[in-house]
C-alpha cells in the first residue's frame, strides 16, 4: 500500500517529468539515459517492429515457408483478397467479427464481474481471503489446461458436466446441448471459459482500488442517508475511477491475444471453426496448414494496423479521462 | 443517538445481509472452484470415469496410476523426460522474468525521470505497443529465428523486452517521491547509479508485480515453443500435454494428471505466498 | 534538424526493407545446396518420428536400439514428436535442421518433395526392401516418378460393429464390401439402434478430430463414393463441390443426433454405441473390449460402391542428410519382418511390406480385419477411382496440405450445422486459388 501512498504524495508535490526544476537539471542525462533505455527499446524494435515490417514486405509475395522456388510477387493481391475475395474474406471478415465480440461481451462483462466480486469482499465478513484465495485460484492456470478443462465441462453428451448439471437441475427437461460444436453457443463458451480464468485478476486489482477510497466518505454518505445504489454511483465508482481505465486497458490486451483456447477447442474438441475462428488462428492456420506465407503475412499485418488504431484511440480517451 | 428500536432493527438488516453475501459467496466459490476441484480429482480417477457426469466429480477409485503413466511415458531420450520439460520451462520463465526485469526497470525509469532526446516519441511507440500481442508477430518471427530453432535461447530473448512490463514500472516510477533521487544525484550518483542503488530497493513491490506477471505468462507459452522446437531436450512443460490428449482413446485421467504437475508448482507458490501474490497484482493497478 | 530526421527515418527503412528481403531470399537460396550426400555409412543419424500409442512407441524405440546394438558402426539417435505437432513442425523445420530420416504422414510428401526436403530412396535403400514394399506404400511414396517414402503399415478404416448390439435391435449387417449398407439403409441402420439405446445415440465418428487430418481420411471416402472427389486435374472446382458431393456430407450432417461425442474415447467399447467409424489403430482396444462380438464392416455405399482410404505414415530420408548410406541402412532395418510384424502387432495396422504382409493373420481370409485386407486388394489412386476399386489413397499432390486444411475445415463446419453446399463452394474455390497462385505446383 505504500505505493499508492506515495503516488499520491508524488502528484501533490507535483513531481514528474513536467517539473521544471527537475528538468533544468536533466538537460545532461543524454548518453547513460539513452544507454538505459537502450536494451528494451532494442528488444521491442528488434522482436515487434522488424517481423512487422517484414511480415509487410512478406504480404507482397506469394511466399511459403521453407521454399525454394524464387517467390513471385504478388502486389496486393493479398489485400484484395483479404477484404473483397468471398473465399478469403469471408473467414477473414467472420474472424474479426467473432475478435470483436469477445472483446465487446468481455471487457465489460469481467470488469462487472469483477467488479461485483471486489465488492463482496470487501467487507469485514470472516473467511473472506479464503473466498479471495478462489476466486483468484483460476488466474494461475496456463489457458491451454483451461481449454483441456473446459472442454470437457462442456462436452456436448449427457456426461459433460454442464450438461450433466443442466439436466439434474431441470429434471432432465433442458436435453443435453453442443455447446461448443453449435454456432450459437461456442463464442459464448470460450467467453465463459476466458472470464473465469481471468476475472479474479481484476478482482484483486479492483479490490485494492475499493480498499484506497476513505471510509469517512461511506459514512459521510450514510448520514446523508444515501442508499447502497446512490453510495456506489456516486462513492465507489468515481473512487474506482483510475483502476478501473487500468482495467479496462489490461482486458482489452487479453481480449485481442484470444487464441490458445480457441486452437485447442478447434483443433481437439470439435470446436466450431466457424463461430471461434480468430484473426489470430486465421494467421496461424493459413501459414501451418496451408503453408501460405504470404496471405499469412498480410493477415498480420492487418491485425496489427487494427490493434494499433484501437490502442490509439484508447489512448486519447484516456488522456481526455486523465484531463479531466 | 440512535433509539434502542432502531439499533436492534439495524444488527437485525445487517445480520441478514451477512448471511446473504456469505450465500453469494458461497455459490460463487463453487463455481469457481469447481473445474478445480474437477481437475484434481480426476488425475486420481480411472481415465472412463473422468468424463461420467456427475460420477466423475465423485472421490471414487483414487489412485497415483494416472501420475506414473505420466512420468512413465515421458522417460527415455527419444520421448524426453518429464523433469527435463519442467527443468525448461523452470529455466526459461526464470531467464525471462529475470532478464526482463532489469532491461524493462531501466528502460522505464530511463523514460519516467531521465531527459534524453526523442525520449517522449520513442515513449509514445513502446505505450501503442502495449496493446500489440505477441502472436500477431509471432508467424514472421518464425521465419526470422528460423536459424535459432531448438534452443532455450529462441524460447526467451523474443519476450525479455517487453511493453506491458515497461508501462507497469513507468506509472510505479512516475509516483515516487523526487527527494532521494535528487539528494543521490547531487552526492554525485549518475543516472544508472542512482537508478540500482536507489530506486531498485525502494521499488520491490514493483519489481513483485512483473516478476509474477511475466512468471504466469512465460510458463503457460504453448504456441511460441510448439512453432520453434521439436528437440525434448529444450520443450518446455505445456507442449507435452498434447501427447496424452491426442491419443485415441483419450486418456483423460493422465491429461488430468499431467495438467496437475503443469500448475502445481505455480500454485504451490501462489498458496504459501497468497498474501504477498495478491497484494503484487493489486500493486500493477498504480494509479494510471 | 527536419532533414536530419527525415534522412533518420529513410535509413531506418532501408535498413529494414534490407533486412527482410535478405530473409526472403535466404529462404530461396540454397534451393542447389539441397541435394543430399551418401558419407561413409557409419556415424550418428537423426530419426524423427510421431509420439503415437504408448504400444507403438515401444515398437519404436525396441527397433531403434536393436539396431544400435545388431552393429556399431552406425548410431540412430531418435526424437519422438507428439503427433498433433508432427505435421507442422516438419513444415516449419528448414531442411537444414530436418533429421537424416523422418516420418511423415503419407499424403504430406508430395508438398515436401516440391519444397526439396526429400531425398530419392533408391540411391540409399537395398533394391529387396524397395521390391518387398507393397504396392500401396510404393503408390503413396513415389511422386514424379520417384520414390521417397517406404511404410512399415498401410492403414484400415472402416465401421467398427457390435454383434451383440446390432442382433438385439434386429439389425442385419453388410458380411463382404459388395454388400455395404446404402446411405438410407445405413441412415436407418444408425436409427434403429439409436432407439434402442438408452442415450439414443448408436454411432461414433470421432467428431473430436473432425478438424483434423481425420476428416479428409474417414469422410472423403463417402464423397467418393458418391460420385464426387477431393481433386481432379488440379481444380476441385466440380468435384468437390458437385452435386453428388454435397449430397453425401448434407447425410452425414443428418447423422449428428445418432453420435455420441464420445470425448472420453470409449463410446463404442464401453457399449454406448453399436457402430464406430474407426480405423486399425482402434482395432487392440476394441477387440479386447468386444471380444467375438466385434465385426469389421465396409464404409456406406453411397452410390459408387464402397469406398475406404488408405495410407499412412511412411518414412523418407531428408534431402539435407549428409549420411544417406547410413540412413538406408537403418530402414533396411526398419522395414524388416521383425519390426513390422511387431509394429502391427501393436497398432492393427496391415503390413506394408510383402512378406510381412504374408505372414499376417489378422487382414487375411479366416483373420478379424479380412474385410479390410481385402478392401485394400483393390485400391486405386484418387486420380483413378473406378466402381470396382474400394481402397483410394489421397491425392499424391503438393497441394494437399491445402486440400485436406479446407476439406477439414468444411466437414466441421457442416458438422457444426453449416450448408455444406456453401461450405464446399468455398472450400473447392480456396483449393483452386491456390493450385492457380502455385501454378498448379509443377
Amino acid at each position: 500500500m505504500t505505493t499508492t501512498t506515495s503516488a499520491h504524495t508524488a502528484r501533490r508535490t507535483g513531481a514528474g517529468p513536467g517539473n521544471s526544476r527537475m528538468r533544468a537539471r536533466r538537460q545532461r542525462d543524454g548518453g547513460p539515459a539513452m544507454l538505459m533505455a537502450a536494451p528494451a527499446v532494442l528488444g521491442l524494435a528488434a522482436f515487434v517492429a522488424v517481423p512487422f515490417i517484414v511480415a509487410i514486405v512478406l504480404s507482397f509475395y506469394d511466399a511459403q515457408l521453407n521454399q525454394v522456388r524464387t517467390p513471385k510477387f504478388f502486389g496486393f493481391t493479398q489485400y484484395v483478397r483479404l477484404f473483397t475475395d468471398p473465399v478469403v474474406a469471408g473467414p477473414f471478415f467472420r474472424s474479426l467479427l467473432n475478435n470483436l465480440v469477445f472483446a465487446i461481451v468481455v471487457i465489460p462483462v469481467q470488469t462487472a464481474i469483477a467488479l461485483g466480486l471486489a465488492i463482496l469482499l470487501n467487507s469485514k465478513l470472516k473467511g473472506i481471503p479464503v473466498f479471495r484465495t478462489i476466486f483468484f485460484m483460476p488466474v494461475v492456470f496456463p489457458m491451454a489446461l483451461v481449454a483441456v478443462i473446459w472442454r470437457l465441462i462442456l462436452d456436448r453428451s449427457g456426461n459433460g458436466l454442464l450438461n450433466a448439471f443442466t439436466g439434474f437441475v431441470t429434471a432432465g427437461h433442458f436435453v443435453p446441448q453442443d455447446w461448443l460444436g453449435s454456432a450459437g453457443t461456442a463464442l459464448g463458451a470460450v467467453i465463459l471459459l476466458s472470464i473465469w480464468q481471468g476475472a479474479g485478476f481484476q478482482m484483486v486489482i479492483i479490490l485494492a482500488g475499493l480498499q484506497e477510497i476513505p471510509t469517512e466518505r461511506f459514512e459521510a454518505a450514510s448520514l446523508d442517508r444515501a442508499n447502497a445504489w446512490q453510495q456506489f454511483i456516486h462513492i465507489t465508482l468515481p473512487g474506482l475511477r483510475n483502476t478501473l481505465i487500468f482495467v479496462t486497458l489490461y482486458t482489452t490486451i487479453m481480449a485481442f491475444q484470444l487464441y490458445d483456447q480457441v486452437y485447442i477447442l478447434i483443433k481437439t474438441a470439435g470446436g466450431n471453426q466457424t463461430a471461434l475462428q480468430t484473426v489470430l488462428y486465421q494467421g496461424t492456420s493459413s501459414l501451418f496448414d496451408e503453408n501460405n506465407l504470404g496471405r499469412a503475412a498480410a493477415v498480420t499485418v492487418v491485425f496489427f494496423a487494427i490493434v494499433l488504431v484501437i490502442a490509439l484511440v484508447q489512448r486519447s480517451l484516456l488522456k481526455q479521462r486523465t484531463e479531466e | 443517538m440512535s433509539t434502542a428500536p432502531t439499533t436492534a432493527r439495524r444488527n437485525a438488516q445487517r445480520t441478514a445481509r451477512r448471511i446473504r453475501d456469505y450465500i453469494i459467496l458461497t455459490v460463487l466459490a463453487l463455481v469457481f472452484i469447481a473445474p478445480i476441484y474437477y481437475l484434481i480429482i480426476g488425475s486420481f480417477k480411472p481415465s472412463q470415469e473422468v468424463l461420467a457426469g456427475f460420477s466423475g466429480f465423485l472421490p471414487t477409485d483414487l489412485s497415483f496410476a494416472n501420475y506414473g503413466s505420466v512420468i512413465a511415458s515421458l522417460s527415455s531420450d527419444s520421448t524426453g523426460y518429464f523433469y527435463q520439460f519442467m527443468l525448461n520451462s523452470f529455466l526459461i520463465s526464470a531467464a525471462i522474468v529475470a532478464g526482463g526485469l532489469i532491461v524493462n526497470s531501466m528502460a522505464a525509469y530511463s523514460f519516467a525521470r531521465l531527459r534524453w532526446r526523442g525520449r517522449d516519441r520513442v515513449f509514445v511507440v513502446v505505450i501503442l505497443l502495449v496493446i500489440v500481442p505477441f502472436q500477431a508477430v509471432a508467424i514472421p518471427l518464425v521465419y526470422l529465428l528460423a536459424g535459432m530453432r531448438d534452443t532455450l535461447f529462441v524460447q526467451i530473448i523474443p519476450f525479455i523486452a517487453n511493453a506491458f512490463s515497461i508501462y507497469l514500472f513507468y506509472t510505479f516510477f512516475l509516483g515516487l517521491p523526487t527527494s532521494i533521487e535528487e539528494a543521490a544525484r547531487l552526492d554525485g550518483l549518475g543516472p544508472a547509479g542512482t537508478f540500482f542503488r536507489i530506486v531498485v530497493p525502494i521499488s520491490r513491490p514493483v519489481f513483485a508485480t512483473v516478476a509474477i506477471l511475466t512468471f504466469l505468462s512465460s510458463w503457460g507459452q504453448f504456441l511460441w515453443p510448439s512453432l520453434t522446437t521439436s528437440d525434448p531436450a529444450v520443450r518446455p512443460l505445456p507442449l507435452e500435454m498434447s501427447v496424452f490428449s491426442g491419443q485415441s482413446p483419450v486418456d483423460w485421467g493422465s491429461v488430468f494428471a499431467f495438467g496437475t504437475l503443469l500448475v502445481l508448482p505455480i500454485l504451490v507458490v501462489f498458496l504459501a505466498f497468497q498474501r504477498f501474490f495478491v497484494q503484487s497484482v493489486a500493486g500493477s493497478a498504480v494509479k494510471g | 534538424m527536419n532533414r536530419k530526421r527525415s534522412l533518420a527515418r529513410t535509413g531506418t527503412a532501408i535498413l529494414a526493407a534490407g533486412l527482410a528481403a535478405g530473409a526472403l531470399s535466404a529462404c530461396s537460396q540454397n534451393s542447389s545446396a539441397g541435394s543430399s550426400q551418401t558419407g561413409d555409412g557409419t556415424g550418428t543419424i537423426n530419426v524423427w518420428a510421431h509420439q503415437g500409442q504408448d504400444s507403438e512407441i515401444a515398437v519404436m524405440q525396441a527397433a531403434v536400439s536393436s539396431f544400435n546394438s545388431s552393429q556399431s558402426k552406425i548410431k540412430v539417435n531418435l526424437r519422438l514428436i507428439s503427433s498433433d505437432t508432427y505435421t507442422s513442425t516438419i513444415t516449419n523445420t528448414p531442411k537444414d535442421k530436418l533429421p537424416d530420416v523422418m516420418e511423415m504422414d503419407g499424403p504430406t510428401l508430395a508438398s515436401y518433395v516440391y519444397n526439396q526436403k526429400l531425398s530419392p530412396l533408391k540411391q540409399y535403400v537395398s533394391a529387396s526392401t524397395v521390391s518387398n514394399a507393397t504396392d500401396g506404400s510404393t503408390a503413396e511414396g513415389t511422386y514424379n516418378g520417384d520414390l521417397y517414402g517406404l511404410a512399415m503399415y498401410d492403414s484400415g478404416l472402416g465401421l467398427y460393429g457390435n454383434k451383440k448390439l446390432l442382433d438385439a435391435a434386429g439389425v442385419a449387417y453388410p458380411k463382404s464390401a459388395a454388400d455395404a449398407w446404402t446411405a438410407d439403409q445405413f441412415t436407418t441402420a444408425v436409427k434403429a439402434l439409436a432407439s434402442k439405446s438408452p442415450a439414443g445415440k448408436s454411432l461414433d465418428v470421432n467428431e473430436s478430430s473432425l478438424g483434423n487430418e481425420w476428416a479428409t481420411y474417414a469422410f472423403s471416402p463417402l464423397v467418393e463414393s458418391a460420385g464426387g472427389g477431393l481433386i481432379k486435374d488440379n481444380k476441385a472446382d466440380g468435384t468437390l463441390n458437385s452435386s453428388a458431393s454435397v449430397k453425401a456430407l448434407t447425410t452425414v450432417q443428418g447423422w449428428k443426433p445418432y453420435v455420441d461425442s464420445n470425448a472420453d474415447g470409449n463410446a463404442f467399447p464401453n457399449g454406448r454405441v453399436a457402430l464406430a467409424w474407426g480405423g486399425h489403430w482402434n482395432y487392440p482396444t476394441y477387440s479386447k473390449a468386444l471380444g467375438s462380438d466385434l465385426v469389421a464392416l465396409p464404409l456406406p455405399n453411397f452410390g459408387g460402391g464402397t469406398k475406404t482410404d488408405a495410407g499412412s505414415w511412411t518414412f523418407g530420408i531428408s534431402s539435407g542428410t549428409k549420411n544417406g548410406k547410413a540412413a538406408g541402412a537403418f530402414l533396411d532395418a526398419l522395414l524388416s519382418d521383425r519390426n513390422v510384424k511387431a509394429m502391427t502387432d501393436a497398432n492393427g495396422a496391415p503390413p506394408a511390406t510383402k512378406s510381412a504382409l504374408a505372414a499376417d493373420k489378422l487382414y487375411q481370409p479366416g483373420g478379424a480385419l479380412a474385410l479390410w485386407g481385402d478392401q485394400l486388394n483393390h485400391a486405386c489412386p484418387a486420380t483413378a477411382v473406378t466402381p470396382s476399386c474400394i481402397a483410394v489413397y489421397r491425392p499424391v499432390t503438393p497441394g494437399y496440405p491445402t486440400i485436406t486444411a479446407k476439406f477439414a475445415g468444411a466437414l466441421s463446419a457442416i458438422w457444426g450445422g453449416s450448408d455444406a453446399k456453401t461450405q464446399l463452394d468455398n472450400a473447392a474455390k480456396a483449393i483452386d486459388q491456390a493450385y492457380t497462385d502455385n501454378s498448379n505446383y509443377q
